[in-house]
């Protein structure tokens, strides 16, 4: 199988998603509830997991992991918490899009984000700590 | 030789499972992005299998086995999951699916359950 092509198609097809995504965030700014904008997030972080997973970007497919294990999270809630929640998705948004910016500018797998994963998939002290980083562990 | 409808939003998804099946001789006669157009390219090209993502837009590849077991109860699905989608997957096939294979796709696993339903 010729990685290489695939590579190419993950890079179009995951800046497509990514842009998605940006988009629903900015309608979750609007309304915290949005079951449109919900739905859209967690299925773009679903397929860009999945892409990633496909490629061994391992760095690529636990970011999008937890960024669909917090939508998943969201969906049974009905809605996004709060805002500091919102910064967080945004948070994820931000490290997927230079990770996917990696990949397009050299093709190594960018480092891994361990802080950010657990923010995401964690508890609330990890949460506030990768939004403000000189929090105290 | 297997006439096959893969079913997957990403084209990345729908290329590599392409890939795979006609490394083993058989023909990808349809392809389908959400679980709507996946019903409706079923009824339209009669598949000896379908290959169905899980999460898909508009109608999700759970809701889409259910519509075409109900047409056509000796249709022949697999649903394609990821890790972490047990209770999606037994859903799946308490609707009618036939077998899953898991994300990310090793192309000899992949063959292998293809092989195994068609038999």
């Amino acid at each position: 199988m010729d990685l290489g092509k695939y590579r190419n198609i993950f890079i179009d097809e995951a800046t497509e998603h990514l842009a998605e995504i940006s988009s629903s965030l900015l309608r979750l700014e609007k309304d915290l509830g949005s079951v449109e904008a919900i739905d859209s997030v967690f299925r773009m972080a679903h397929s860009i997991k999945g892409m990633a997973a496909s490629l061994e970007y391992d760095s690529i497919t636990e970011v999008a992991h937890g960024l669909e294990d917090r939508m998943q999270g969201i969906r049974a809630a009905g809605r996004v918490s709060d805002a500091d929640e919102l910064a967080l998705l945004f948070h994820g948004l931000e490290a997927l899009e230079a990770m996917v910016a990696a990949v397009r500018a050299g093709g190594d797998p960018p480092p891994r984000r361990a802080e950010l994963v657990s923010a995401l998939t964690g508890a609330e002290a990890s949460k506030k700590k990768a939004l403000n980083p000189a929090l105290p562990s | 030789m297997a006439r096959v409808l893969v079913a997957d939003d990403a084209s990345f998804m729908r290329q590599m499972i392409r890939e795979i099946v006609e490394s083993d001789g058989h023909e990808v006669v349809a392809e389908a992005s959400d679980g709507l157009e996946a019903f409706d390219e079923y009824k339209r090209v009669s598949p000896d299998i379908v290959t169905m993502d899980i999460v898909m837009p508009r109608r999700s590849g759970i809701d889409a086995v259910r519509s075409i077991i109900e047409m056509d109860p000796d249709a022949r699905v697999v649903m394609c999951s990821a890790l972490g989608q047990e209770s999606l997957v037994t859903e799946a096939l308490e609707a009618g699916a036939r077998d899953f294979i898991v994300k990310p796709f090793k192309p000899d696993n992949v063959i292998a359950t293809l092989t195994k339903v068609l038999a």
